[in-house]
């Protein structure tokens, strides 16, 4: 039995049906045709899978797609233009954060939800926001610098327009 | 020295004096941001689990919930929609494709053939037992489960460890070998009665090294499409080696070779787990060609940490003799491999023992040495390549000791090793178990690094607090890594394997770039050092440079990436490609500037008379009259060219110094602060450099300190989520300072070595050995990994 899903993803509302039982990891990626999310462990465990519903970071994997109804969903495809990359982005390519990429997507929705929330944070902060993402291949010092890095240049922004 | 000399001679005789040649320019040794990073930073890089095909199947596998056991029966016949909507494969459908078996080319080696999925017998939980198929993943597994609850065995013996493999009355795991011991063999070199009769003192240690992987955030997954009407297979792997996984599955499916095309599309982590050839990867493409649809497998993380291959595992035993004054006089070793239930083909269960044995003399002047190999079978994922085969293993295990030996002498750690360190002017250095150093810089990669930490302010900081009741520690590891596997390093190491790679240097007629190489990236950054060493090789931006790699259909043959080989073969099949087609260029714009080729430079793009820059033509103008006029064309047109190499062993090296702090209530480390020199001769982008040994230290960080994959007494695994295999957080990292010595290979294309390995060969004794230092008032001994609370306060006596 599916029930109908509707949320806005990324900016653009968007109708489904899917059945109750179906993670919102599952349903944004075959569904939806959004692959940017990563199942890295299916078990709450990696953040390979990190959306926002809300603007709040979750691990779509473990959150049912129903429960998103009426809700606005950001997924790495929705963080900026290619043309015009997120701070966060643009601190991970210059501080060389990203290897095999696979944790990448997930990287930054945990840290766009932090700078997000606190473009202020320090270095154990960050660690503590991106706890729950898993790398395999950077050792973190190099995402750590770069979130830090994009928290500095918002900060700047943020002076210079206020 | 003289036999210094001759290895030099007879190097530079052997490889040829082209070696050295690379043409340096605006780009090499330049931290050149990734070309690669845009498509991961928003989502839009591709991997297998990502792709879909119209008629798509998807697998899921029927594992065995046995350690051991027979396989008495499989009643599809329970699935609904069998043959319709559902189909399931066992090992008996896979009959006609033969076993999987090692390549090593060692007489003395019992060999053991997995088929791709079990047939007859099982040998660990997580062994395949079925394929079951359907058009949703969701009905895929639901008839799995169905199937898996039918299957009858009958339960073996289960074989957990060497300890059990070895005895008297074990269950065998494969009967017609009459014994789990599949390997024995040692080897003696020099005079290693002599020194140890002639020691002041010896010292010895027992090390279980843990078993651990590599799991890689991507996990396996293949997807094979056959069409039949040209009977071409196309297999898009998570593989570090397209180009030999292709030669393989022909081989298997009885395929011609040119109607196999494998593509690695983005590999998320690999690290060595992804070189091998796993069973699923012959499995998944022969049920493609008989069903005549498109089939996909995407392993789950509980597959993964079970059935995927495990790593490190083995039990050493070392002696060390020694002067009262600290002069090391010869080495005993005992090492001896937990190869799981498939001595795994490729590299087989040596993997870890012998090279281990080979490598262990490290930096260090050893001249008498025995070393002792085994390999056991046992009812366990079977163990294969991780970062750092072997060679992490023996580096703990020998860091450990000589630290054991200093305190047992009195004689301080660093000044222990400086006496047995090989100098740089020793260099090139034949080690005695066979392996050449080409150049390196031992001694002063542990001087810098503990100049960096301050070493003597340390010690006297240690001292102080210990007066107050807490406990620090500093922990040295040196280490030479091994690199450029080729034919020659393969040989050195202890499991010969022929090489061959090549790369394709093309440029089109705008005069863009495009190049094709055999080695394979999976988060090393080649689009980025490659195309840096093209971009200088032919004076061009890398931003006109594009890099093919990972695809058989439009690259060159090769082995892919693996034992950091890539930098050196990668680089100098660029090199010499670049190069050749230089001269092609040359050729060409002498004679539209009516000018000698040799006479002429290339740079930013431009073709000009040295010396006078304003006589130049731009780069596409030339490659546009090289295609396009036949007044200046050459009687080869096309601007390209294949360039092969098969490189000389070569060693980078290096010092990681750990500090950390121990509490002596709770059993809790403290990681302060790591500090790793790392000398991989000439760098061609310090900031993939850099990334690349922050990675592999912590992965040794896990390796020590958290990660352990625990099988109970009956052969069941217990670590089986992310719950209980841990692997180091974002909160388990300390800071980590990287600093270069470059010290090129007088051997290789351009002075490069390979690297990538260090820290997780290194990393583990350094914090080994700064635990100990810790808890030296505590006579604690380390000699198992991972260093848990609970083992830290036994190693202090606080729980018995
Ligand atoms: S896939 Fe969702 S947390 Fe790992
Ligand atoms: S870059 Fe590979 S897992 Fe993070």
């Amino acid at each position: 039995m599916k029930y109908p899903l509707n949320v806005r993803v990324n900016g653009v509302e968007t109708s489904v049906d899917v059945e109750p039982h179906r993670s919102l990891l599952n349903v944004l990626r075959e569904d939806i045709g959004l692959t940017g999310p990563k199942e890295g462990c299916d078990d709450s465990e990696c953040g390979a899978c990190m959306v926002l519903v809300d603007g709040r970071p979750v691990n779509s994997c473990s959150y049912l797609a129903l429960q998103t109804d009426g809700r606005e969903i950001t997924t790495i495809e929705g963080v900026s233009e290619p043309s015009c990359p997120h701070s966060i982005q643009q601190a991970l390519l210059e501080e060389g954060g990203v290897q095999c990429g696979f944790c990448t997507p997930g990287i930054v929705m945990s840290a766009k939800a932090l700078l997000d929330a606190n473009p202020s944070c320090d270095e154990d902060e960050v660690r503590l926001a991106l706890g729950g993402n898993l790398c395999r291949c950077t050792g973190y010092q190099k995402i750590v610098r770069a979130v830090l890095r994009a928290a500095e240049q918002l900060q700047d922004r943020a002076g210079t327009t206020g | 020295m003289s036999e210094t000399l001759d290895l030099r001679e007879q190097a530079i005789r052997k490889w040829g004096s082209d070696n050295r040649a690379i043409r340096k320019g605006k780009w090499i040794g330049k931290p050149a941001r990734r070309l690669e990073d845009p498509r991961y930073l928003t989502g839009a890089a591709r991997y297998v689990a990502d792709l879909e095909l119209p008629r798509m199947l998807h697998a899921v596998y029927v594992r065995s919930p046995h350690p051991h056991a027979r396989i008495v029966s499989i009643d599809k016949s329970v699935l609904p929609g069998l043959g319709k909507t559902v189909f399931a494969f066992t090992g008996e459908d896979l009959r006609d494709v033969p076993p999987l078996i090692d390549h090593v080319a060692l007489d003395n080696l019992l060999r053991t053939p997995q088929p791709v999925i079990a047939i007859g017998k099982v040998r660990f939980v997580g062994d395949a037992v079925a394929i079951v198929l359907a058009a949703d993943r969701y009905a895929a597994e639901d008839a799995a489960e169905l199937l898996s609850s039918v299957v009858e065995y009958e339960e073996l013996p289960p074989v957990p460890n060497v300890a059990a493999s070895g005895a008297s009355d074990a269950a065998l795991l494969f009967e017609e070998l009459g014994t789990n011991e599949i390997y024995r063999e040692a080897i003696t070199h020099g005079e290693v009665d002599e020194a140890f009769a002639k020691a002041d003192r010896v010292f010895s240690t027992p090390f279980e090294h843990n078993r651990y992987m590599a799991a890689p955030m991507e996990t396996r997954g293949v997807l094979a499409d056959y069409d039949r009407a040209d009977q071409q297979l196309t297999v898009w792997s998570s593989t570090q080696m397209p180009h030999f996984l292709r030669s393989v599955i022909a081989g298997q499916l009885g395929l011609p070779e040119n109607k196999v095309r494998v593509i690695a599309p983005e590999v998320g982590g690999g690290f060595g787990m992804k070189m091998c050839t796993v069973p699923e990867e012959i499995a998944i493409p022969f049920i493609a060609t008989q069903l005549g649809r498109p089939v996909k497998w995407i392993e789950d993380r509980h597959e993964h940490l079970i059935a995927a291959t495990h790593s490190k595992q083995q039990s050493i035993n070392l002696e060390v003799a020694v002067t009262n004054d600290g002069k090391i006089l010869g080495v005993r070793g005992e090492f001896v491999g937990d190869g799981g239930g498939y001595s795994f083909n490729t590299e087989s269960a040596l993997i870890e023992p012998a090279l281990a044995a080979k490598a262990l003399p490290g930096p260090y002047r050893i001249e008498n040495y025995r070393e002792e190999v085994g390999a056991f079978l046992t009812n366990k994922s079977p163990v294969a390549a991780y970062r750092g085969v072997g060679w992490t293993a023996a580096n703990t295990a020998r860091e450990l000791l000589f630290d054991e030996a200093a305190r047992g002498l009195g004689i301080d750690p660093a000044e222990f090793r400086r006496r047995n360190m090989l100098r740089s002017d020793e260099l090139p250095y034949l080690s005695c178990t066979g392996q050449v150093y080409d150049s390196g810089s031992y001694l002063e990669s542990l001087d810098k690094a503990l100049e960096a930490v301050d070493y003597q302010a340390f010690r006297q900081r240690q001292e102080e607090l210990r007066q107050q009741g807490r406990y620090i520690g500093l922990g040295i590891s040196s280490y030479v890594e091994q690199t450029a596997w080729g034919s020659e390093s393969s040989a050195q190491a202890g499991t010969p394997l022929p090489s061959h790679d090549n790369a394709t240097v093309t440029v089109d007629p705008s005069g863009k770039v495009t190049v094709a190489v055999s080695v394979s990236s999976h988060g090393q950054g080649h689009e980025t050092s490659l195309a840096q060493i093209a971009a200088d090789g032919l004076g061009v931006d890398i931003k006109d440079v594009v890099l093919l790699h990972g695809d058989t259909s439009n690259t060159p043959y090769g082995l892919g990436t693996y034992a950091s080989r890539s930098a050196v073969i990668g680089g100098a099949t660029v090199a010499r490609a670049a190069a050749d087609v230089r001269e092609q260029i040359l050729q060409v714009a002498g004679k539209m500037l009516e000018a000698s080729p040799e006479d002429l430079v290339i740079e930013d793009g431009k073709v000009s008379v040295a010396g006078t820059p304003s006589r130049f033509k731009t780069l596409a103008d030339v490659a546009y009259a090289a295609h396009w006029d036949s007044e200046v064309r050459n009687s080869e047109p096309l601007l390209s060219a294949t360039r092969f190499y098969d490189p000389p062993a070569n060693y980078a090296n290096g010092c990681v110094v750990a500090l950390c702090e121990v509490d002596a209530d709770t059993g809790v480390v403290t990681l302060d602060r790591i500090v790793a020199v790392e000398d991989c001769g000439m760098v061609i982008n310090p900031m993939i450099v850099e990334a690349q040994v922050h990675g592999a230290i912590v992965q040794g960080l896990g390796g020590a300190m958290l990660e352990h994959l625990i099988y109970s007494d009956e052969g069941q695994p217990l670590t089986t989520t992310y719950m209980d295999y841990l692997v180091p957080t974002f909160s388990d990292v300390p800071p980590i300072e990287v600093i270069s010595i470059e010290t090129p290979s007088p051997f290789t294309v351009g002075g490069i070595k390979g690297m990538g390995e260090g820290g997780q060969i290194a990393a583990p004794a350094a914090l080994a050995n700064a635990v100990a230092d810790a808890l030296a008032p505590f006579g604690a001994r380390i000699e198992k990994l991972p260093i848990t609370p609970d083992y830290v306060l036994r190693l202090m006596g606080k729980i018995g």
